[in-house]
């Protein structure tokens, strides 16, 4: 094996490479935080103790989490406009997928977290004279907030690497400008090798910053196999 | 929205997306074993006590599993036959990026749960006289292994939803021919919708097996 690597395509596209990973870093946290306020709702309805609410939530969820990340994006960009009657492009559509499934992921993060603190709080905090949405403020939530930190930086993880996808509705995140690039060098070895390197250390310096805000939060326990 | 839903276009297609769902489970039967068993390597190397091994081990699960499995999949099908002079099928690309990416975590998995193994186990079936791999076969895996089991089939539904990116290389499993058939028939909310439906189907059980599972050994454990 005697190839010659040669960087010197993929730098001097310095610029295109830098334009997808802005591109894809948007798009994670446009994702992240849309996909929180849908966690919540989802959450929401299924704590409500109201079947008609909590059993359509609850499917809603199971679908989501149960099929393919990349069917919601075809689905969201070829089959959502024909239903709706508007075509969306590529970034509306990708961030449509995206934080639909994450939501639905966190749901079950809130939801868990709600659920693991013990009643007895919950008897406490009625006991002496709080309404429900009181107790769930000022009582249940900074406690179930502690244990849902850990689930929900792996998940924002998880959405983070489920955006190359997007590249498949030819949204410029990352991956789909290495493919601009691989197409005008020819490079497809050092593209493709930078790329990941790329991904790799970002992914790393994000979890270096998880673990010190785990720590500082004193929340650092994660769950097995999880 | 006056949309009128028409899903005759599944009814006439229906052999194409059965064949696209066997290929979509062969790339699952063959991976997934595959996986486990480079995991089972990998965790024994990252607990060696040799230093570099160890370090290349756990190496390999953190590049594996800090990379999105698109990308690896892009790598193996387009970059890694400069590497190495071999061109890959799609399907056999898919299978190496598949394989690999989820070894990484299947090695994860292995090592928590030989790790979560009080050491007096390993300290008594070495005094006995038995050797480390003896002690391995037959005194630690039987006791973890039902403990890993539900993380396993939180593996297994993971990768099934992982196989779908073969698509973007072209391999013809379920996702490939679902947006084929969608572009030739102009049908694309039946067509997607469909595949959704029959995804799930597929990895529905396997959810529900793992929640049961769950459930079970925390009860158990108590």
């Amino acid at each position: 094996m005697n190839y010659a690597w040669d960087f010197s395509g993929v730098w001097a596209h310095r610029d295109m490479l830098l334009t997808g990973f802005v591109g894809t870093m948007k798009i994670a946290a446009v994702a992240i935080a849309v996909g929180v306020v849908f966690g919540i709702v989802l959450a929401t309805l299924r704590l409500s103790g109201k079947r008609w609410l909590a059993l359509p939530a609850l499917w809603f969820i199971e679908f989501y989490r149960n099929t393919p990340p990349l069917v919601h994006f075809f689905w969201a960009f070829y089959a959502l406009p024909v239903l709706i009657g508007v075509s969306l492009d590529p970034y509306v559509a990708a961030v449509i997928a995206l934080s639909t499934q994450s939501g639905a992921f966190f749901a079950e993060v809130f939801r868990g977290g709600v659920v693991s603190v013990e009643r007895g709080q919950w008897e406490g905090a009625r006991a002496i004279g709080m309404k429900p949405h009181q107790a769930l403020r000022r009582v249940v939530l900074p406690q179930a907030m502690a244990r849902m930190v850990p689930p929900f930086i792996e998940r924002s993880f998880e959405l983070i690497k489920t955006t190359a996808l997007a590249s498949t509705l030819a949204y410029s995140d990352l991956l789909y400008q290495a493919m601009q690039v691989n197409s005008i060098t020819f490079r497809p070895l050092e593209v493709y090798t930078v790329v990941a390197a790329i991904f790799f250390c970002t992914l790393l310096v994000l979890s270096i910053g998880a673990r010190a805000l785990e720590h500082r939060l004193g929340v650092h326990t994660r769950p097995q196999g999880a | 929205m006056d949309f009128t839903w028409d899903f005759s276009v599944i009814l006439q297609n229906w052999p194409v997306l059965l064949r696209g769902v066997g290929v979509t489970a062969g790339l699952w039967a063959v991976a997934f074993p595959a996986a486990m068993l480079v995991g089972v390597l990998i965790a024994l190397g990252a607990r060696s006590g040799n230093r570099w091994v160890g370090a290349a081990a756990r190496g390999y699960m953190e590049l594996f599993r800090n990379i999105p499995i698109l990308i690896q999949l892009v790598w193996f099908f387009y970059a890694f036959p400069i590497v190495t002079g071999v061109q890959l099928s799609p399907y056999v690309a898919a299978l190496l990026a598949l394989t690999l990416n989820a070894s990484a975590y299947c090695s994860e998995i292995f090592r928590g749960g030989i790790a979560s193994l009080p050491k007096g186990q390993w300290e008594g079936a070495l005094a006995i006289g038995m050797q480390r791999t003896q002690v391995l076969r037959r005194v630690v895996l039987p006791q973890v292994l039902k403990r890993m089991l539900p993380a396993f089939t939180n593996r297994g539904i993971e990768l099934a939803k992982n196989t779908s990116v073969a698509s973007v290389i072209a391999v013809h499993e379920l996702m490939y021919q679902g947006r084929a058939l969608s572009a030739v028939s102009y049908r694309p909310l039946e067509m997607l919708t469909a595949v959704a439906v029959i995804y799930f189907v597929l990895i529905y059980p396997g959810a529900w097996a793992a929640g049961r599972l769950e459930k079970r050994l925390a009860l158990r454990s108590n």
